[in-house]
């Protein structure tokens, strides 16, 4: 009390209340009243720290995929291999895989052998490390009946008993990595783009989450993380790639790959893997010893989806016989 | 500094109103008031079966890798050596599967023409497989024996073009691993068994018929 008296009086020499009208109680008041003040806003913009998530400087200040030195990119998968480590305490190994010189991808899917069973949707999932809750695909399979190749009457939430089912055939749909991608050419930023291997690839730190591309695609292949993806930690796949299978934020786009984590290190796409019927083919359609080449030189192939449109996709269905 | 402040009651009532309006705002993000609203059914994980890579079933050439139990390919364990085995025809002319042999399901074809089993079975040594044109294969060799009569699904598999092809697609960077007819096909009755689907997606707000399905 001394201390404060004396404070107050040798700066304004005056009694408990002076010229200004500053007084002890009123002093004591008004820093009390500023102190709960400013731990309430503290309290309130508490949320704010939740932001991080959103942005980081180093994620702010990060070029574009293509303007990145190698050094740059090196600095990039460290930081991407940090935060999914500390969000899902596994450490992954994050790469950023080139493509292959003389390769062009080409996807060949036997319509005569797919049974609809699925299970390249999920192997996809795991493969790709998609959100669970909400559930983000990039397969659709679509329940056709026979003779029609209007994709208006195809079925996506089939849930039969067993399949096949008699008088249906199965179409999955997924990103056809079109030579001509409407996707690409509606994108304001150019976070997607074509690689030199036919794959359309999405730079995710780059996607400003306006939906363009969703809206342009004929295919449905492209999906929005509304929410931040929910992955558990044991599915989690530790195989990752920038242009891939990375983790992505809420509010960014994503969709097929043709598995770039798997296809340029040579290996098959994960869907394909799983396909208990084999219907699933895929390769380098510049080597003319490869399957996609003999499927191409000699089964029906009959359609690329949508050719009307000149999307000209690398993604062909073809039948037996 | 504390000059600053104009210490008159009013501004205290203003002081104290903002302060409890920041706490009730600290609260409600506490709280969670507006805050996503939860999602409207958790969505259990999928099954592992429906991402494991194993094929419809195993071969013969499967099973002896994996150490698996063999025991019912020993024939001469039941059956005597060179005494000729007569097969049983009912009525139709169709081979009656003795009780020993009730797993085998004859459905090999639309027609019923090939459900004799010395059509593949080698009468003369159970062991081995024969084709129509006078080979004898081992029971491991059976593509060979397949491809005697399927003969363009046979070069297609040869292609790697029918069937399951896992591995590497660029081969110098490493193996391919080919399955056979057996792996998936059961030879007795071939066309693929039908199969429980994987689930269907769960959608945020799925149409008004399928929702209904769900409930």
């Amino acid at each position: 009390m001394n201390t404060d008296e004396h404070g107050l009086g040798t700066e304004e020499a005056g009694g408990p209340a002076n010229e200004r009208g500053t007084s002890r109680r009123g002093f004591l008041r008004t820093s009390a009243v500023l102190a709960s003040g400013m731990a309430a806003l503290a309290a309130s913009l508490a949320p704010l720290r939740e932001l991080t998530d959103c942005t980081t400087v180093e994620r702010f200040l990060q070029k574009h995929y293509k303007e990145m030195t190698p050094e740059e990119m090196n600095k990039v998968l460290e930081r991407i291999a940090r935060e999914v480590e500390k969000q899902y305490a596994v450490r992954p190994q994050v790469k950023d895989y080139k493509p292959m010189d003389g390769v062009e991808f080409v996807y060949c899917l036997n319509l005569t052998r797919c049974i609809g069973c699925r299970k390249c949707v999920h192997a996809c999932v795991a493969e790709n490390n998609q959100s669970r809750n909400p559930e983000i695909q990039y397969i659709r399979v679509l329940k056709m009946p026979h003779g029609s190749l209007d994709m208006e009457k195809g079925d996506h939430y089939y849930a039969p008993e067993s399949v096949p089912e008699k008088g249906f055939f199965y179409l999955p749909v997924q990103c056809q990595q079109c030579k001509n991608p409407p996707c690409v050419k509606v994108c304001p930023v150019k976070a997607t783009w074509q690689e030199p291997d036919g794959i359309t690839v999405i730079d995710y730190d780059w996607c400003i989450g306006c939906r363009y591309c969703e809206a342009a695609c004929p295919y449905f292949a492209r999906r929005f993380n509304w929410t931040r993806p929910s992955i558990p930690k044991e599915r989690l796949n530790p195989n990752m790639s920038y242009l891939g299978n990375r983790p992505r934020r809420q509010g960014v786009m994503e969709k097929c790959h043709f598995c770039v984590q798997r296809t340029r290190q040579g290996r098959y796409p994960a869907c394909l893997e799983v396909c208990p019927a084999g219907a699933r083919k895929f390769g380098n359609v510049l080597d003319p010893d490869s399957e996609v080449a003999y499927i191409l030189k000699n089964k029906r192939v009959f359609i690329q989806l949508k050719e009307e449109l000149g999307t000209s996709p690398r993604f062909f269905y073809y039948f037996d016989v | 500094m504390i000059r600053a402040v104009n210490v008159q009651p009013h501004s205290t009532k203003v002081l104290t109103l903002v302060t409890l309006a920041f706490l009730g705002l600290a609260a409600a993000f506490y709280l969670d008031l507006w805050g996503h609203p939860a999602l409207d059914r958790a969505i259990p994980l999928v099954d592992t079966n429906f991402i494991s890579t194993a094929t419809a079933r195993m071969s013969v050439a499967d099973l002896m890798r994996s150490g698996g139990d063999i025991s019912s390919l020993d024939c001469y364990g039941c059956h005597e050596k060179n005494k000729p085995l007569k097969l049983k025809l009912d009525a139709e002319g169709n081979v009656v599967v003795p009780k020993e042999h009730d797993d085998i399901v004859m459905g090999h074809g639309r027609h019923n023409r090939n459900n004799n089993c010395f059509n593949c079975h080698d009468e003369t040594n159970l062991e081995l497989l024969q084709t129509r044109d006078g080979r004898h294969l081992k029971i491991e060799e059976s593509p060979a024996l397949c491809g005697s009569c399927h003969g363009p699904t046979y070069r297609d598999w040869e292609a790697g073009v029918h069937g399951r092809t896992s591995g590497y697609w660029k081969r110098s960077l490493g193996p391919i691993e080919r399955k056979v007819c057996t792996s998936c096909h059961n030879p007795h009755s071939p066309p693929f068994p039908p199969r429980q689907p994987a689930p269907r997606p769960h959608l945020l707000h799925p149409p008004a018929e399928v929702a209904a399905k769900d409930n």
